[in-house]
């Protein structure tokens, strides 16, 4: 492979898995490296520990306001509407709206909900645990962060799988599956919104203690949230709470079913496991870029950036950066130190973070505790995308759980 | 050598506790506190690892 075969902008490129050759070739070769698009100016590739960490801590020269944290091209009118949401604003807007929302996501807090997650892991388990094969993504990967952002936000658990679409529609637009354009995309948000402004309106008559709640009390420089911001907030709480963990934990099984020297290590040493998951992370990386652009003309290893330029991060490279990480290619349940970059740094550093590391260890205890030997049944099939490293289905089978008295267990 | 939190960014993640427990500790406001405000030069490759690990970056060694 040579540079001149390297194309991230296809998300056909990504369907056998993130192409770590072409990652492993920009870091020795071209760390800052001018990507052409057919349909677009271009943009940079930044593959290198080192710079994605320099990018996302100068929010003043690389901006997530200016032309919004995705690749492609939005209109202006489009922009407008994307800058609402956290994920798309600089400092100091950025730090007021997440003001409002990061009290619920502290690591005490999120503790907190410990119980609660375990009940819901439980339940899924109990769902599948007798029938001796699932899938693993639809029947207990998408379910549990489904079930807890749900019930954070204040949605009906019954209507669960309403969110579960639309955010697969929203984040699916070139995967044929989802079947979904940018126009699908467009409609699926709407149809989230209306949803979500519905919940709104029956929140403020009769507040109770779930985000919804909270945001309709919510106040920034005095004046309550427009219901574009509201709307906003309920988008990227609902799919930034559900694809990422979802994708993190099927990902994740995926890598111990292929390496089983690594989970046979696991399930004699239990203690291992929060370590496992900073692996899992590593080693997944959920989100594969977000982009920035920048605001002046700069340089970022001996390379001239524009302003205007669009500068985008590739956290599964950072990831396997080999100046940070040692023998980064290996699968390493007991790897530390482990500062990988999954969920960024910097302003927007993920807030669901810890809510993700509680969802996922209590998981895979209860997985691994319960479904020891799980493997899988036929090939994994892959999100087509270049912005979520995804698995959608992926067929598993495993010595179906047996109660003490030798009966199969029932749902 | 002084610390400095930004509490526009700290959000309790704790990082910096668990690398130097001597300088920092997260209290029930889920901010982290400062138990020295000038930790002397055996804690210094600590507080730089803290500083360097903190997820939303909020500290800063301010050098006098």
């Amino acid at each position: 492979m040579t540079l001149a075969d390297i194309d991230l902008a296809d998300p056909d490129r990504f369907l056998a898995g993130v192409p770590h050759d072409a990652f492993r070739l920009l870091r020795a070769e071209a760390p800052v490296f001018w990507h052409p698009e057919t349909r677009g100016a271009g943009f940079w590739v930044i593959s290198r520990y080192e710079d994605v960490v320099a990018v996302s801590k100068d929010p003043a020269t690389f901006s997530s306001a200016r032309g919004g944290t995705n690749v492609f091209e939005l209109s202006d009118e489009e922009l407008a509407v994307v800058r609402t949401m956290m994920v798309n604003m600089d400092p100091p807007r950025h730090t007021k709206y997440r003001r409002l929302v990061n009290q619920g996501f502290t690591p005490r807090m999120v503790a907190r909900l410990e119980p609660h997650v375990r009940d819901v892991c439980r339940r899924i388990v109990d769902a599948v645990a007798a029938k001796g094969a699932c899938d693993f993504v639809v029947e207990v990967a998408a379910e549990l962060p489904l079930q807890v952002i749900v019930e954070l936000l204040g949605v009906p658990l019954t209507d669960r799988h309403k969110v579960f679409d639309w955010s697969n529609r929203l984040i699916g637009f070139d995967d044929p599956e989802f079947q979904t354009s940018m126009e699908d995309g467009k409609v699926a948000a709407s149809e989230l919104w209306a949803y979500a402004n519905q919940l709104a309106l029956e929140r403020r008559q009769h507040p109770r203690e779930d985000l919804v709640s909270l945001l309709m009390q919510a106040e920034v420089d005095g004046e309550r949230l427009t219901e574009m911001e509201f709307d906003s907030f309920f988008l990227l709480l609902s799919v930034a709470g559900n694809e990422t963990t979802r994708n993190l934990m099927a990902g994740g099984m995926l890598a111990l079913i292929e390496h089983p020297a690594e989970r046979t290590r696991l399930l004699t040493d239990p203690s291992l496991l929060p370590r496992a998951v900073e692996e899992m992370l590593r080693w997944v990386s959920p989100v594969i870029h977000f982009r920035r652009t920048a605001t002046r003309d700069t340089e970022l290893q001996g390379q001239t950036i524009r302003a205007g330029q669009k500068v985008v991060l590739f956290y599964p490279s950072a990831n396997r950066d080999e100046t940070v990480f040692s023998d980064p290619e290996r699968f390493d349940v007991g790897r530390t130190p482990n500062e990988h970059l999954a969920f960024g740094i910097g302003e927007h550093f993920c807030l669901g973070a810890s809510l993700a590391r509680l969802e996922i260890r209590i998981m895979f205890e209860e997985l691994l505790g319960r479904l020891p030997d799980m493997e899988l049944a036929g090939p994994a099939r892959r999100l087509r995308s270049n912005f979520i490293n995804g698995i959608k289905h992926m067929p598993v089978r495993f010595t179906p759980e047996r109660r003490a008295n030798g009966a199969p267990v029932t749902g | 050598m002084r610390v400095v939190v930004n509490y526009d960014l700290c959000e309790g993640n704790s990082m910096c506790t668990q690398v130097c427990p001597e300088v920092f500790e997260v209290r029930d406001d889920d901010r982290a506190h400062l138990l020295v405000e000038r930790p002397g030069e055996e804690l210094r490759a600590k507080v730089e690892t803290a500083v360097r690990r903190c997820p939303r970056q909020a500290l800063v060694l301010v050098e006098d």
